[in-house]
């Protein structure tokens, strides 16, 4: 049996042992049931804040005023004498709100701080403006032109980097995190549980542990895979349904599906996937108990790279930028983000997927001679030193 | 590296390997012919768990030799299609069904899933197992899920299989009936090495013994030959109505090692030099005696035996 039949078997093995339909569309049926607890959820919670708030107001204000604060708030106008009454029933009772006005400016008197109050300040900057323009001559017409921003014309030659290919890029981004975050999930469930299953010897008998490693890391990429593309499927359904809803047309999504830039991702991603895989497994085969190890916040290092990617859409162009598109440990995400949103030149392209592939060859190398010195150490951790020796030896 | 010789499809010489500052296997060497079912026994921690790795290449020696022949392949490797090994430490997964483990272990071995589900087939309706294949692993009992981690090492029909403790785990019925498949499948063809700790099941299969202690050899020739340098041997047990001294044996000549069982239990061996009439003579003079057996020493018996004398 030749190495490649021999992948191929442990690859499906791998496959099918973690990526289960029925458990996906459960997955995704419990997400959307938590989407839509959680949406009407909130708007419920928020519904009172719809509610106008009671205010009472000394007589001393300006008219002007008022009109503008019952326009959202319920007004008490209250005389001077029944300040005091409404001040003891705050204290008390804990709620109602008064405004009042001194020399300093206004005051408002409230049982503690509250997000409500922001509405209060609110109307009073709006009538405080227009009082302080009248003061200086000004029409609030005049005050409102004062305040408008510049009127600016902007011409691009460049006008690929929209707000669309900004949410692609964004997409791209979440899509590689689920990937490394499912990948991390089933590398670690895979070879723990093996190493505790003692079912390592019997496998290593009969094929190289880099037969061994290669098959689970194409296995778990093909997994991962499987995820994200039913994610990905449900993602744009869900987009679909929701532009239905809010009456824009359905055709809108296809604004936002970018061909060339998906194309670019597939084998970016794919390859970074793989090299994810392969650093995860390595990492889980020197991690013998999980629950005791303090190896284990390890396996959250991938994720530390796919959040730096998320950088790449600040200033597409920058240095930092343009050396994330071509790290190995970025590139998979950071070079398809930046390809959808500014230029980048081919040279650039092949160079970061030369350089992707490359570092797979190698690390899959490296993790197999990790993976085998790990594997048959059952009841003790490699020491680093141990880890270390044979990296050097490599 | 030398020929093998079409009979010989394992030759192990000079075998050594240390883990830090321990020798686990020193300088070791012998050989297995077709057909052959080759006991390779030791006390815990005598090296023979290394030396199987090593045999399959899982670890690699510090030095000497491992020629393998088998099915005209030749090499230090053994080639995988053609070798079966049920490893000490036990390990199937649990979570999947009986057939579906079985079929991927013979996979990758190199045979094809739908001969490996017929085979796998087959032996599951010798074990009575067959309306279990569905089932997930770990709902069967240990001694069931103990012979399907057998049939998983030799399911792919090997010209070689090493079984180390094939009979850990089992009542003694069941070891009765491993030992007839160790026979059958020896029969059918592939070479068997056997590490195990159940002695008389040992006797009654295997053809050759190789003992180790402490990393070195300690005998390895064919079973018949230890028998026959112990086999002048006598050792008679002793029964007594009351408690004995060690004065009661005193004076008896040609005894090689006494040994208390009890209070009112000893066990004489005597030596080669001495028949077994002699003995009985020398031991009438004694009195209390209430029974009085006499054997050969088993392979038990030799062990224990050997092991001690390497020791000195």
């Amino acid at each position: 049996m030749n190495y490649l039949s021999q992948v191929i078997t442990v690859t499906k093995w791998e496959f099918t042992r973690f990526f289960k339909p029925k458990n996906e569309l459960l997955g995704i049926v419990i997400m959307i049931l938590v989407s839509v607890v959680f949406y009407f959820g909130t708007r419920y919670v928020l519904s009172d804040s719809d509610e106008k708030i009671e205010l009472a107001v000394c007589q001393n204000l300006d008219s002007n005023l008022v009109e503008r604060l019952s326009a959202d708030f319920t007004l008490d106008v209250i005389s001077e004498s029944q300040k005091s009454m409404v001040l003891e029933n705050i204290s008390d009772n804990q709620e109602g709100v008064l405004l009042d006005e001194d020399e300093a400016g206004f005051v408002i008197h409230a049982y503690k701080k509250t997000r409500s109050l922001g509405k209060i300040k609110e109307a009073l900057n709006d009538y405080y403006q227009i009082r302080q323009g009248k003061q200086k001559g000004l029409e609030p017409g005049d005050l409102t032109q004062i305040l408008s921003p510049a009127p600016v014309t902007e011409s691009f030659f460049y006008t690929g980097n929209s707000r669309n290919r900004e949410v692609l890029a964004y997409f791209f981004a979440g899509l590689m995190a689920m990937a490394v975050f499912l990948s991390f999930a089933y590398q670690f469930t895979a070879i723990t549980g093996e190493k505790q299953l003692k079912i390592t010897e019997q496998i290593v008998s009969a094929i190289t542990p880099q037969v061994w490693m290669d098959g689970k890391i194409f296995g778990i990429t093909l997994t991962g895979l499987g995820s994200m593309l039913t994610y990905a499927l449900f993602g744009v359904i869900g987009g679909v349904l929701i532009f239905q809803f809010t009456g824009a047309p359905i055709s809108a999504i296809l604004g936002y599906l970018h061909l060339p830039s998906i194309l670019l991702y597939i084998p970016f991603a794919l390859t970074g996937i793989l090299i994810w895989n392969a650093i995860l497994a390595a990492i889980a085969s020197i991690i013998t108990d999980p629950n005791n190890s303090g190896k284990s916040s390890l396996m959250m290092l991938p994720m530390v790279f796919v959040i730096a990617s998320f950088l790449v859409t600040r200033e597409p162009d920058s240095s930092f930028s343009v050396f994330l598109s071509w790290f190995p440990l970025t590139s998979a995400t950071a070079m398809p983000m930046r390809w959808a949103i500014t230029e980048v030149e081919l040279w650039q392209l092949t160079g970061a997927f030369l350089g992707l592939v490359l570092t797979f060859y190698l690390i899959r190398k490296l993790a197999a001679k990790i993976f085998h010195m790990s594997i048959l150490l059952s009841g003790k951790e490699p020491s680093w030193g141990e880890v270390f020796r044979q990296l050097k030896g490599s | 590296m030398e020929h093998l010789s079409d009979k010989t499809i394992l030759k192990v010489e000079s075998l050594n390997k240390s883990f830090k500052n321990i020798k686990a296997v020193n300088d070791i060497s012998f050989s297995l012919d077709q057909g052959d079912i080759f006991a390779f026994l030791g006390p815990n921690g005598a090296g023979k768990t290394t030396t199987l790795r090593v045999l399959l290449d899982i670890i690699k020696p510090d030095g000497g030799q491992v020629q393998w022949n088998l099915n005209g392949v030749n090499g230090s490797v053994p080639p995988s299609r053609h070798v079966g090994y049920l490893p000490e430490e036990r390990g199937l997964y649990p979570d999947i069904p009986v057939m579906k483990s079985l079929v991927y272990l013979a996979s990758i071995r190199g045979m094809e899933p739908s001969e490996a589900k017929r085979a796998a087939l087959e032996w599951l309706e010798r074990l009575d197992l067959a309306d279990r294949a569905r089932e997930k692993l770990q709902v069967l009992s240990k001694g069931n899920q103990q012979k399907i981690q057998f049939v998983a090492s030799i399911l792919h029909k090997p010209s070689f299989a090493i079984l180390d403790e094939p009979f850990s785990g089992l009542d003694p019925l069941n070891q009765e009936k491993f030992i007839e498949y160790i026979k059958e499948i020896n029969q059918q063809g592939t070479t068997i090495l056997l590490s195990a700790h159940q002695m008389s099941l040992i006797e009654k299969v295997a053809n050759k013994v190789f003992l180790i202690n402490e990393g070195r050899e300690v005998f390895n020739g064919p079973i018949a030959n230890l028998y026959d340098d112990f086999g002048k041997k006598h050792i008679i047990d002793i029964l007594f109505k009351a408690p004995v001294s060690e004065s009661t044996f005193q004076g008896l000549s040609h005894v090689e090692n006494i040994k208390w069982v009890g209070d009112c239990r000893v066990m004489v061996t005597f030596n080669q030099d001495s028949g077994l009439n002699k003995a009985l003579a020398e031991l009438a003079g004694i009195e209390g005696m209430s029974n009085i057996t006499s054997h050969k020493p088993d392979l038990h018996e030799i062990f224990v035996e050997l092991v001690k004398k390497s020791k000195k």
